[in-house]
């Protein structure tokens, strides 16, 4: 066993404690977990394997939520193929945004996203108003409807959202050991011997940025149904920042440190908020502390101990 | 007329915390995400010191000083220890800054919009080529020119200036001739955020202070920032005053594009002139 194991393995069991727990307590939480970490996986394989900060994923989680939305609500589509539009749809628009973006990088490419989002965010409360219901938001948004089984309710709802979990969790795990997850790796390390070496470094980026937008799509898609309404807080910068803060707090390229990101962030969202209304300051807090002391996030941190414990150990 | 009074008006504001973001650019290699953040509070600082003292110009003076000490603090504590690391750390730090900026400033103020009047001095309108302009409009186009006129002699022609230049453009060099690099860095962070909240300030009596007020700034002044070319504060002039007139054109003309017209011009620079509209070769500060 080793560290990466150990963090697979605290995955399992935050994801698996309605099962354990009597009463299928904390269900709502998990289910809310699972969602965003199939958002966080997908920006991870940005952020943390190909090394581009992005300010701007709410932009594709929030057309994801609208398009599920407007999709089920208005043009009577089933859930799934709704769920596919989104993923879709986000996707669709990262390319977009990536060829305006893609031309430059670092931090122009983090400001560039961020007014690039910010810019449909305006979009949704004003020009779209008619389609996205302005401030207002959309509410009544559904839920899937397949083999008769009631996924109104979240004991039920769980489930459906655990097979979406692996397969995002799967194609994530097979994107880093592919020959896309490679290269990226390697552009990350370096720019100019990545192009050097005859890789198309551009095209690589964009690839990526697209099939990311396409998980943030999926989730987005996916948390509306899951709280019934879509509004244009979901569009907002913050919620990039937030997936900034989730990755980041888990630990950076890694596959399973993310997921307890989200774990962390959403527990404490959930806990330290009936706590005090005064939570975000104290996440902002947390996240300037562990950006300064532990930049590879709890991953990091598994890593160190495990090493301690298993001296001697490769992990 | 009023048009063009509310366009230079508003490119100055712009200016001033572009010149800060563009000056801490230039000197950490970072992109303050905070700006806005310390730009609110210079607002709700001097809104306090109206309040405790009866006086505009007390605020106006009073805000920037604590908000550079705000930034000094900001600057040795969190952004000192992470330098050697990869700037998207620092990016990211400053994001942290808003978050606890923001939660600070509802903690003590709340939630409600606070408002603040102009000075007894420019309260009033003034007739100018047929049509009325409030006169503190134009205080702030003085105030804004005076100030970059201050900016650009002292960049230029003072010693503090010629530090920060040299030390911008290669700070090894100007380490071991002797200049104490990281108190200039400090000087430089500090100053860039009094320069937000002296922006925040004498922006008060124009909109409503509120929590948002930082956000909705900050990505304008990216505009402006990118626009300009980073790190050339002759540049963000330009742009300042460019997006200045296209934000006041726009409110007057075709309300519901101003935000489109800004991004196009955004967007426009960076596929044409990605080093900026303004930038000339080996030029940096």
């Amino acid at each position: 066993m080793n560290s990466q194991r150990l963090m697979a393995l605290l995955v399992a069991i935050i994801i698996s404690a309605p099962l354990l727990l009597p009463d299928g307590q904390g269900i709502g939480l998990v289910n809310a977990i699972l969602i965003w970490s199939i958002f966080v996986i997908g920006f991870d394989l940005v952020f943390g394997v190909a090394g581009m900060l992005s300010f701007g994923h709410a932009a594709f989680f929030g057309v994801g939520a609208y398009t599920l939305s407007l999709l089920t609500m208005r043009m009577g589509w089933e859930f799934i193929p709704s769920l596919g539009a989104a993923g879709v749809v986000g996707g669709a628009l990262a390319l977009v945004f990536s060829y305006f973006a893609i031309r430059v990088s670092g931090l122009f490419f983090a400001l560039l996203t961020l007014a690039l989002s910010q810019l449909i965010y305006i979009m949704a409360g004003t020009k779209l108003r008619m389609l996205t219901g302005g401030v207002d938001g959309i509410a009544g948004v559904p839920r899937p409807d397949l083999f008769g089984i009631d996924f109104y309710d979240d004991g039920n709802y769980y489930f459906f959202l655990l097979a979406l979990f692996i397969l995002a969790l799967l194609i994530s795990g097979l994107i880093r050991i592919s020959p896309l997850g490679q290269a990226l790796k390697a552009i990350k390390s370096n720019e100019v011997r990545a192009e050097q070496i005859g890789f198309n470094v551009q095209r690589l980026r964009r690839s990526v940025f697209t099939i990311s937008g396409v998980f943030a799509g999926v989730s987005g898609g996916l948390l509306a149904s899951l709280i019934f309404y879509v509004g244009p807080q979901m569009l907002h910068w913050t919620t990039s920042g937030d997936v900034v803060i989730m990755v980041l707090l888990g630990g950076m390229g890694t596959l399973f440190g993310p997921i307890l990101g989200v774990a962390i962030f959403e527990f404490m969202r959930e806990w330290l908020s009936t706590q005090t209304s005064h939570w975000y300051g104290i996440l902002g807090l947390i996240f300037i502390i562990c950006t300064i002391g532990m930049p590879k996030g709890i991953a990091g941190l598994i890593t160190q101990l495990w090493d301690r414990i298993m001296p001697g150990g490769k992990s | 007329m009023s048009t063009i009074v509310i366009g230079l008006s508003m490119g100055m504001l712009l200016f001033l915390l572009a010149a800060g973001l563009t000056l801490i650019f230039g000197m950490l290699r970072v992109i303050n995400f905070a700006h806005g953040s310390l730009y609110m509070l210079g607002a709700y600082l001097s809104f306090q010191m109206v309040n405790l003292t009866g006086s505009f110009w007390v605020g106006l003076a009073v805000a920037p000083m604590i908000a550079a000490i705000v930034g000094a603090l900001m600057e040795r504590i969190a952004l000192r220890p992470v330098y050697d690391r990869d700037h998207v750390y620092q990016l990211l730090l400053t994001f942290g800054f808003i978050l606890v900026l923001d939660e600070a400033v509802r903690i003590i103020w709340g939630l409600e919009y606070k408002q603040m009047y102009p000075p007894e001095l420019f309260s009033g309108a003034i007739e100018m080529f047929g049509s009325s302009v409030p006169s503190y409009r134009l205080f702030i186009i003085g105030f804004g020119a005076a100030i970059s006129a201050a900016l650009f002699f002292m960049l230029d022609r003072s010693r503090y200036g010629m530090i920060i230049r040299a030390a911008s453009g290669d700070p090894e060099m100007a380490r071991t001739l002797g200049i104490n690099v990281s108190l200039v860095r400090t000087g430089v962070f500090s100053f860039g955020a009094g320069l937000a909240a002296l922006g925040g300030a004498a922006a008060g009596p124009l909109f409503p202070i509120e929590l948002g007020m930082g956000f909705n700034i900050i990505i304008d002044s990216f505009i402006v920032v990118i626009i300009g070319g980073l790190g050339n504060i002759r540049g963000a002039v330009m742009a300042a005053l460019l997006i200045g007139m296209t934000r006041a054109l726009g409110y007057s003309y075709a309300p519901s594009w101003v935000d489109f017209l800004t991004f196009i011009l955004l967007i426009g620079t960076l596929i044409l002139r990605p080093e900026g509209l303004f930038s000339r070769k080996g030029r940096t500060a």
